[in-house]
């Protein structure tokens, strides 16, 4: 295993960088993470060179807050890909914890953080209703999520009547719109705190470990005694959290609570929740995970996105390349993985 | 058509006392609508009409991928940084839309709402766009004048709830509706973009078109998408008044198919919105007691004109709207500008 990777099935410590031996350096040379270091500052000369104002304070300093969102929902995506599962529904989740949390402020009174507390903890409450309806059904998290995006969807659009919440705190936009050292977003902050507790989680804790075991292999895991059952509905749970904590980031961003903000049924996040794991080289298949490949992932493509808007290619050009970024990604990881095995470095 | 355009505003402003030497060239403005929409293709002409006439460095139009907020801000942010210094801007939420342009004021770029409002405190000069209330009201009362007696059961397309006007909308056919003694059976909104539109309009009329005796539609998609299905059905009992001047919906005034529509003035709200945000960089500051209106979202309103047209003026409606273009531009500075 890697500083960058948890991946169940490997037992070994052996650090990337590490002096033990030529082929750790070698493994991390061929590694997303180094990949995706490498790109992020081949665009980021490109684009300083080829945009007027891409290194100017303010655009670093929206490039963070930006990032901060697409990482976010990355890692609640890749919360369930840990188990082999997808969520589909994660902008509908994020949508409705936000939507929960400014209700409670607007319309119960309830004081600011207690309410992000309860949209979070309603967040982990969809996902719980996804996890245990897939446990229950045994159908795949694709079909369930697909059936649930709609359905807590059109529920909160149906109890909200698609009215947002706007009357909330100048405590949101505040915090959306400070700046740390002059460029840097505290949005950017959170997401990084919370990334180095997924990797703690994944990597130094039984139950992290248990999430990876269930995931690599549900049947040997089970023969362990790790109830895979229970790990999947927590995975979800994690999900449902972290998609209420992109949230009310967009939230803190807009300064209200849309319910249109992840798009019609939350679509709108479906791209950039793919693009930070699949890029991060964490497992589709289940059973790894890359926290920071995730976080550098959701990066680029972020820093791709700002790059070509400032290039004015054109607009509608974006979301074609940030697609096929994510076919190309695909490609080459499998094409990785095949030099690996063929190496025997895998 | 443009060309016309050009030249009316060009002239109203000459005759204004404006000329382009009291303009800054170094004025780089970006119109941004809230999305893809038809309705905000005149802003591009109005915008590089502006620039050659007033000798503005640039006045581009700029669209966000999608119709979508997160995506509006992103190209915000972006063009803040490319440098430009001044943003017409169809806010793509009237709250959460608002923390942007106080980002882009707070870097001294001007910002004026264009087509929709941002809702009060905001840091807009003004807004500039379609009183919607008042266009749907008479648009509904025209609608329910055509009916004639009997019944009056109408149903409402609209467009994003989203959107700002949405609600006004809704709102103003209601009153019109109690205050004439007709009923609205449905309002289905949500419809302006082609292909849910198709869906819900002719599943609509497939099902209930005998349950009604009038259409009115406010939003752009589902104006053309009505139209287009009254044609195909041969039903001339139902009556319907439209929005806006796209081609298949002034045809079917033409035609017979329709009662008329109710126009805006897309192409005035990007020159006058240009005109105006030049003028604030060039030190130009809005006076405390402009005459503005007020809407549900702001007490800083400007009317850029609507008009209903029906047969009678189905060749001639460009020239209600020059003529409203020229007289906003005509005393825009003395009546809303203290310019030193």
């Amino acid at each position: 295993m890697t500083l960058q990777d948890a991946t169940y099935s490997s037992g070994t410590d052996d650090s990337p960088l590490g002096p033990r031996t030529g082929l750790s350096r070698s493994r991390f040379f061929l590694s997303n993470e180094f990949g995706l270091i490498l790109l992020i500052a081949i665009f980021a000369i490109i684009f300083g060179f080829a945009t007027k104002g891409f290194f100017s304070p303010f655009n670093l300093f929206a490039l963070g807050r930006n990032s901060a969102v697409n990482i976010m929902i990355g890692l609640s995506m890749m919360s369930v890909i840990v188990t082999g599962g997808l969520n589909l529904a994660v902008g509908a989740m994020g949508v409705c914890a936000a939507m929960v949390c400014g209700w409670m402020i607007e319309s119960l009174g309830i004081p600011w953080p207690l309410a992000i507390a309860g949209g979070l903890a309603f967040g982990a409450l969809l996902g719980w209703i996804n996890g245990w309806t897939v446990v229950r059904t045994g159908l795949h998290s694709f079909i369930i999520t697909l059936a649930t995006m709609s359905i807590f969807f059109g529920v909160m659009i149906f109890l909200t009547k698609a009215e947002a919440f706007r009357e909330l705190p100048p405590v949101f936009t505040e915090f959306g719109r400070a700046r740390v050292l002059g460029y840097v977003s505290p949005l950017l902050l959170v997401t990084l705190v919370v990334a180095v507790l997924l990797a703690w989680l994944y990597r130094g804790t039984v139950l992290g470990r248990e999430m990876l075991a269930a995931g690599a292999s549900p049947a040997a895991a089970e023969l362990s005694g790790i109830r895979v059952g229970r790990m999947v509905i927590l995975c979800h749970m994690l999900s449902g959290a972290l998609a209420g904590i992109a949230a009310l980031m967009l939230v803190a961003r807009n300064g209200a609570a849309i319910p249109s903000m992840a798009g019609q049924l939350g679509q709108d996040w479906l791209l950039p929740a793919f693009l930070g794991p699949v890029l991060g080289g964490t497992l589709l298949q289940g059973g790894k995970v890359s926290v920071l490949g995730t976080v550098l992932g959701a990066f680029l493509v972020t820093m791709l996105t700002s790059g070509l808007l400032m290039l004015q290619i054109g607009a509608f050009w974006v979301q074609s390349f940030l697609g096929l970024m994510l076919l190309v990604a695909v490609l080459l990881d499998k094409a990785r993985r095949s030099y690996l095995a063929r190496r025997n470095l895998a | 058509m443009k060309t016309l355009n050009r030249s009316v505003a060009a002239i109203a402003l000459l005759c204004a006392g404006v000329t382009a030497a009291g303009a800054a060239d170094d004025s780089t403005l970006a119109l941004v609508p809230g999305g893809p929409h038809p309705y905000f293709a005149a802003w591009e002409q109005a915008g590089l009409d502006a620039a050659a006439d007033l000798g503005l460095g640039e006045a581009t139009y700029k669209i966000p991928q999608k119709w979508e907020l997160a995506q509006q801000n992103q190209l915000l942010e972006s063009l803040l940084s490319q440098g430009y210094n001044g943003f017409l801007i169809f806010p793509g939420d009237p709250v959460g839309a608002v923390s942007t342009a106080e980002e882009l004021a707070g870097f001294g770029a001007p910002v004026i709402a264009g087509a929709g409002c941002y809702k009060d405190p905001s840091p807009a000069a003004f807004c500039l766009g379609t009183d919607t209330g008042k266009s749907a009201y008479l648009g509904a009362k025209e609608l329910i004048k055509a009916m004639g007696d009997g019944e009056k059961r109408i149903v409402h397309f609209t467009g994003f709830l989203v959107d700002p006007n949405t609600q006004l909308r809704i709102d103003a056919v209601v009153q019109a509706a109690e205050e004439e003694g007709a009923t609205v059976v449905q309002v289905i909104a949500d419809i302006d973009a082609p292909e849910p539109a198709e869906e819900k309009i002719n599943a609509y009329l497939a099902a209930h078109a005998d349950e009604v005796d009038g259409i009115i539609a406010t939003a752009w998609v589902p104006a053309v998408v009505a139209a287009n299905a009254l044609r195909r059905m041969g039903d001339d009992r139902i009556h319907m008044v439209g929005i806006d001047h796209d081609e298949a919906v002034i045809n079917a005034i033409k035609d017979g198919v329709i009662d008329g529509t109710m126009i805006q003035n897309p192409y005035g709200q990007g020159y006058i919105g240009a005109y105006a945000l030049d003028k604030l960089r060039s030190g130009c500051t809005v006076k405390d007691d402009a005459p503005f209106g007020s809407n549900a979202l702001t007490t800083k309103f400007i009317d850029s004109g609507t008009a209903y047209v029906d047969a009678s003026n189905a060749d001639s409606y460009l020239d209600t709207m020059r003529a409203e273009t020229d007289k906003i531009l005509a005393d825009f500075d003395a009546t809303y500008l203290n310019c030193e």
